[in-house]
Parts: structure tokens; sequence; C-alpha cells
């Protein structure tokens, strides 16, 4: 099954200049707003829970800017993603210092191709420097969601 | 800097796996693939070895002889007491081979690669079989009435053995190669690549499926092939035109079956018989087969013909170079003969006498027929090719093998028919007389005492494959795709530190992923692994076993022990081919006649086979 080519545009929860003091305190902070009113998430301390341990198994930054906290767990019902834009450069962990989009990713333990389909689709998103700087300079939700929603081929 | 060198590195080993899952889709080498690559080599080593096994033996014949006369025409020019001689120092010389091995080969198991294919693990000691050979190069150069063909299954079994285990293959496979091995060296003697084939499918495994019918007929062309291109190998029995057969002579034909449907079990019989007489003797080993050479050599003195395995005796029976009488003498002779080489322990096989007395038998019935009743037989001679197939096929209880075999080595089409009609008659006579052959009976009796490695009571533990391919839940995405450029596997196992089975990661999943190098230390095999994808536990039943590769596209199930830790892989080639096996467990034994008697075991080292080799009861 492949991934709706608005899934990022529909993104459940996203979150515009964070102010957090690190990385695990980002995760926290769009954990709470990806969880709040989502039926898809059955057990939500359980979520955290297992993107934390995933965080301690390997790093989850995928470029210099961006991180992907993520986890496939039991406690979400079908993939789902928060994404959030941090107010400055964020020292996500010690090889990251200056992480400026942190994006949670919820994946079924079934649902591999799609977590797949989904990690590759962000990075050759955001290896386009322009939509980079577009997501970075946008005022509010819409033009950010917008950002997503016009590079539909980028993130097939 | 070393970070942009790791980049590099990371795009070029993406790259390099790509292109080897493209290579992959499109050879495609599967598993059964690999195994007719290697059953190809099988058969040319064991052409290898019939060729040095040949040659050998006209050796040790040049010197009392000549390779260019053959054997029998060797006896005839020797004095009377080179006649007693020659035999008698044959079979001295076999039997200190043979008590000389002893000591090389007591700690080893059986040699008859039929027990290793059938009951075994597919392991054929070398040691013992080359010590058997050699023996076997003594009693059948010095005119024992034995065939050559027995030794040559031998080695060629041996090698194919050798080179399985080289190539570390699980029991079915080796089994399955062993007996590709045993085709060759059927082929090779015989020059019979479907009949080899099919002695071995239909004898030995007792089944045609194609799983282990086709790495038979590769190794079997392949063997013939070789000998093709190496040596002047030729239709073996260059035969006469035969006028089409009448209506009006199969009645003949349908009387032929039914006699030699009688006369083949009364001969293993009467093998078995002298065979007993000789073990009663109580002779020690090497005077044992001394007297059975000296036996051959009396006999030879007035009638020459009944020295070596009998084919140019066939030759000129088959074209009507012989006159009946002489049949007569020579038919009861070399039964004699036989009885004396085959019962004192010469190893070798009875294969090739067997069609001599078929041909003997077929040829003497036809030409009475053809006194009293000139339509009923208008040409013995053909009367005599039908029946060495008819002989064979009742002998053997093969007789799919038998006619394939006689029309491989004569060429002949003209008697077809009769041939199929009197070979089937032959087969059930044979087998309403005597249910069971001798081979049969013992390995029978072996099995019983050996556990099964088929399906059935075969647990998941005997089939198993230790140390799978497998990567640690936190590795990341570079390793899992370097891993599977190293290993042919679609599925890598995933496990945490104490060695607990966790899920595989697929390559199927990661292949579209390949060309995305940012993922390569992003993703980690616990990301990326399938918790839910089957496993076997080592004690499961290996039919339980079958049902989890239901559903899935898998070459290998995961072995998981109750305690969830790894063990190894269960490949699904090795259960189907256990599969194809099954039908010869002890229940399911085809039957085996004389080209398999095998002689029982003692504290005496194997000395010979029957047709194509087994144990010796000595």
């Amino acid at each position: 099954m492949s991934l709706p080519t608005d899934f990022f545009a529909e993104a459940h929860a996203v979150v515009l200049d964070l102010e957090v003091g690190s990385g695990v305190a980002a995760v926290e902070a769009l954990h709470q707003r990806l969880v709040t009113d989502n039926d898809a998430v059955r057990n939500a301390a359980q979520f955290l829970a297992d993107v934390r341990a995933r965080m301690l198994l390997a790093p989850v930054c995928l470029s210099a800017e961006l991180a992907l906290p993520h986890a496939r767990t039991d406690a979400v019902s079908r993939m789902m993603v928060g994404i959030g834009r941090t107010a400055g450069p964020l020292a996500f962990d010690a090889a990251h210092p200056d992480v400026r989009f942190i994006i949670l990713i919820g994946t079924p333990q079934s649902a591999v191709t799609e977590y797949l389909q989904a990690v590759a689709a962000l990075s050759r998103f955001f290896r386009n420097s322009a939509a980079r700087e577009r997501l970075l300079a946008a005022t509010d939700e819409a033009e950010f969601r917008a950002v997503f929603a016009g590079s539909p081929a980028a993130l097939r | 800097m070393k970070a942009a060198t790791e980049g590099i590195l990371m795009r070029r080993l993406l790259r390099l796996l790509r292109w080897r899952l493209w290579i992959q889709e499109k050879l495609q080498p599967t598993e059964w693939q690999v195994t007719l690559v290697w059953a190809a080599v099988a058969g040319f080593l064991g052409a290898l070895t019939s060729i040095v096994f040949l040659t050998l033996t006209e050796r040790v014949h040049d010197w009392y002889g000549s390779s260019h006369l053959g054997v029998v025409e060797s006896m005839q020019r020797l004095p009377w007491w080179g006649c007693l001689l020659v035999p008698t120092l044959g079979g001295a010389l076999a039997g200190l081979v043979l008590k000389w091995g002893q000591h090389l080969t007591r700690a080893q198991s059986s040699t008859d690669y039929m027990e290793a294919i059938v009951i075994g693990n597919g392991n054929v000691p070398v040691r013992g079989s080359l010590v058997k050979s050699t023996a076997a190069l003594f009693s059948i150069a010095s005119g024992g009435s034995i065939g050559r063909e027995g030794p040559l299954v031998q080695l060629a079994a041996v090698v194919a053995s050798s080179l399985g285990r080289w190539r570390k293959f699980s029991p079915p496979q080796l089994r399955l190669l062993v007996a590709c091995g045993a085709a060759a060296g059927i082929a090779s003697a015989y020059n019979a690549p479907i009949a080899g084939s099919f002695f071995v499918a239909e004898i030995i495994l007792g089944t045609i499926a194609m799983e282990s019918l086709g790495p038979l007929v590769v190794s079997a062309v392949s063997a013939t092939l070789t000998m093709q291109v190496l040596t002047s190998a030729h239709v073996l029995y260059r035969v006469p035109t035969f006028q089409a057969v009448s209506v009006w002579e199969m009645p003949g034909y349908i009387a032929l079956g039914l006699i030699v449907g009688v006369l083949a079990p009364m001969f293993l019989l009467s093998l078995k018989h002298a065979e007993n007489f000789f073990v009663s003797l109580k002779l020690p080993l090497v005077l044992r087969l001394a007297t059975g050479g000296l036996i051959v050599g009396a006999i030879a003195i007035n009638v020459p013909e009944v020295a070596g395995n009998g084919y140019s005796v066939v030759v000129d029976i088959v074209n009507g170079r012989l006159l009946w009488v002489s049949i007569l003498g020579i038919f009861a002779c070399k039964w004699l003969a036989t009885m004396a080489s085959f019962g004192s322990g010469a190893p070798g096989g009875v294969f090739t006498p067997s069609l001599f007395m078929g041909a003997g038998a077929g040829l003497l019935f036809g030409t009475l027929l053809h006194h009293f009743f000139p339509g009923a037989a208008v040409d013995p001679r053909a009367f005599a090719l039908v029946g060495m197939g008819a002989f064979l096929s009742a002998a053997t209880h093969a007789p799919i093998m038998a006619v394939i075999m006689l029309f491989e080595m004569t060429l002949s089409y003209d008697i077809i028919l009769p041939l199929l009609l009197c070979s089937v008659i032959a087969y059930y006579t044979s087998k309403s007389l005597k249910g069971s052959s001798l081979y049969s009976e013992v390995l029978k009796r072996k099995a019983a005492t050996v556990p099964d490695p088929t399906l059935g009571e075969g647990r998941v533990a005997d089939m198993m494959r230790p140390n799978p391919p497998l990567v640690f839940a936190n590795a990341h995405f570079a390793e899992v795709a370097r891993l599977f450029l190293n290993v042919r596997v679609n599925n890598l196992y995933v496990v945490d530190e104490a060695g607990k089975f966790l899920g595989v990661v697929s390559l199927h999943d990661i292949k579209p992923y390949l060309a995305e190098p940012d993922l390569a230390e992003l993703v980690i095999a616990r990301d990326i692994l399938r918790e839910d994808f089957p496993r076997v536990a080592p004690d499961q039943l290996l039919t339980e076993a079958l049902a989890g590769f239901l559903g899935i596209v898998a070459e290998r199930l995961p072995v998981v022990d109750h305690d969830g830790l790894l063990r190894g892989s269960l490949a699904k080639g090795d259960l189907l081919l256990a599969l194809v096996e099954r039908r010869k467990s002890p229940q399911g034994l085809p039957e085996m006649a004389p080209s398999a008697t095998p002689r029982a075991a003692s504290s005496e080292p194997s000395v010979s086979s029957a047709p194509f080799g087994s144990e010796s009861k000595r």
C-alpha cells in the first residue's frame, strides 16, 4: 500500500515555532499535539515510550536540519505524522545542534513499506533547499502545509 | 572530509546492491538451478573417475593379455594353467586389498552409496570406497564373472558425496547429489544417460518427481558428454536391423516374458545360495576370493566366454554369431561362474552378467520356437535382445529403466513393442514370485534401526542449517544492505544481543529504497523488521513445518527454540526433497533387485555389492 500524496500536507499535527530546550522535549511537545483527539492512537503513553526507546537505539536525524523521531508500535492503528518547526536552531542531540524540523512518525508494526516510503519521501523532499526555505518562511500553518501540498512528486 | 568519503562509499555500496538485485532478478538462479549446476559438476567428475577406473582396469588386464582383445579373447589365448592362475590371482589380490583396507576403514560407516542415499545422510566414505574399488579392479581385470559398473557407480557416488560435503550441502541435498553421482556412474558405464537417471529415480529414490529427476538427468547427460568427448564411447551393443514384429510373434514374446520372469528370481536366488555356501566354508577372505577366481578359471579352460562381464558374448549372441548349442553350454557355465564370483564376494556388479542371462535365455527360447513355429519367431536374435531387457526388468523390478536402457544401449527401435510387453510381463511375473528383493529386505531392516531423516517422524532439527545470516536490531540500513550484498538470501534474520529472534528484514521491502543514501544511517533493522514472519521450532515435525511455507514467498524459515533463540534455518528445498524422498522410507521403500543385492554386514570389510554395488555379508 502506498502513502497518499497529501499525507504530509494533511499531517495530524503541525506545530510552528516550537520553543523547547532539547530533542526529547520537542518530541514530547509534538507527541502531545499528535495524540490529542486522535482516534488512531490506542495508547498514547506507550507510543511515547516506544519513540524514546527508538531514540536510545540509534540517532534519528536525517540531516543537520531534520530529525525524524519515530516508532513502529502497536500503540497506533494507522500511520500518523506530526510536524514541528522550531523557533530557532535546536540541539536535538550531541551530533545535531542546528535542527529546525522535527517530524514525529508513528507506524503500526505491520506497515514496514509505508514507513520506508515516508522516510524516503521526506529525505527527497528536504534535499530541496527551496522547499526548506519556504517551510522556514511560512508564517502560518496553512502556508506551511501548502509547501508540502505543492510538492506531490517529491513526496510520492 | 571523512563524512564525504563515507557518503561516496555508501552510494557505491547501494549501487552495487541494486546491480546485484537487477542481475538476480534477470537471471534468477534459484536453489534448484544451483543444484542443477552442481549436478552437472558431479556428472563431469563422475565420468572422469570412470575413465580413470576403466584405464586402470585395462592396464591390469594387459599384464596377462591385451586390452585390445577383451577378457574373453585374452583368456582363450592363455594355456590351461594360465586360465586357472589369472582369476585365482586376481581374486587373491582383491582379497588382500580388502583385508589391508580393513585397517583403514574400520571406523568408517558403510560404503554403500544406496544406503547413503536411502537411509543415510549422503555421506559415502572415501577410503572405504577406494579400497572397494581397488579390489574390484583386480577381480574384474583378472576375468572374474562380474560387471565393472559397480565400482564405476561407487566412485562417481563418492566423488559426488565429497563434493557435496565440501560445499556443506544439507543432508537432503547431499543425498540427491550422491544420487546424481550414481546416475553419472551408470550413464558412463553404459553410455545411457536416460537409463542412468531412471535407474536411480526408479530403483533408489523410488520416484520420478522432477525435483529429483531433473538433477539426475543433468548429471547423467554431463557424464555421457564427458565420456563421448574424452573417450571413444559409442553405442554399446551394435545390433542388426530387425523386421517389424508381426502380430503372430507376440504370443512368443509373452511366453518369453513369463519364462524370464521366473528365471530372474531363480538367478538371484542362486547368487544368494552361492554367497551362503562360500560363507559356510569359513575360509579367510583372501582364500575365499581366490577360490571364487579358481572356479571361474577352471570353467574358463573349456569355456573362456564365462570370463569377464559377458559383454562380448552378448554382442555375439545378438548378432547371431554363436550356435544355439554353444549358447546353451555358455549359458549354464556363465551362470555357475557368476555364482562363483559373486558368491565368493568378488567386488563388482552383476548387472552386465544379468544382460547376458537375458540374451542367452531369449535366444535359446527364440531358436526353439523358430524350430517348431517359424512364423512365431522369425528372427531368434530379436528374442535375445528382448530377453535382455525383460531379464533386467525382472531382476531390478524397474521395467521403465530396463526398456529405456536397452533402447539406449542398442538404439534399436524395431523391437520396442515386444520389449515393452515382455518387460512388463517379466516384471509382474518376477514380482509375484518374489515380492521384495534381497536389497530392499536388508535396507528395510537397517532403516528400522536408523532415525528416519525424511518427512513423517523427522523433526526440523534433523534438517536445520546452522548459522543463518543475521543482523542485530540496531544494525543500520547500510549494514543490512551490505549483508544482503554478501549473502544470497531474501530475508535477513534480526536478533537482539542475547540471540533472541525478533523478526526478518526482507530484501523485497528495502529494494525500492536502495537509491536513498540518506536512509543508510537513519533506518535501523528494528525499524523495518517484520515480526510476523513465520518460524518453526527445532522439535516440530517436518510435516508441520511444511505449513509454515504456505502463503509466503520464502526459501527458508527461521528455526527458533522455545526460549525464542534463533537456532538456524530450514530450507524449503530441503523440505521438498525430503517430501520426494518420503516414498523410500522403510514403509515406502521401492523394490530392488539384483542390481542392488546387498551382502549383509559382518566384521569383514564390505567386499562387494551386487549389480551396482552394495555390502557384502562377509
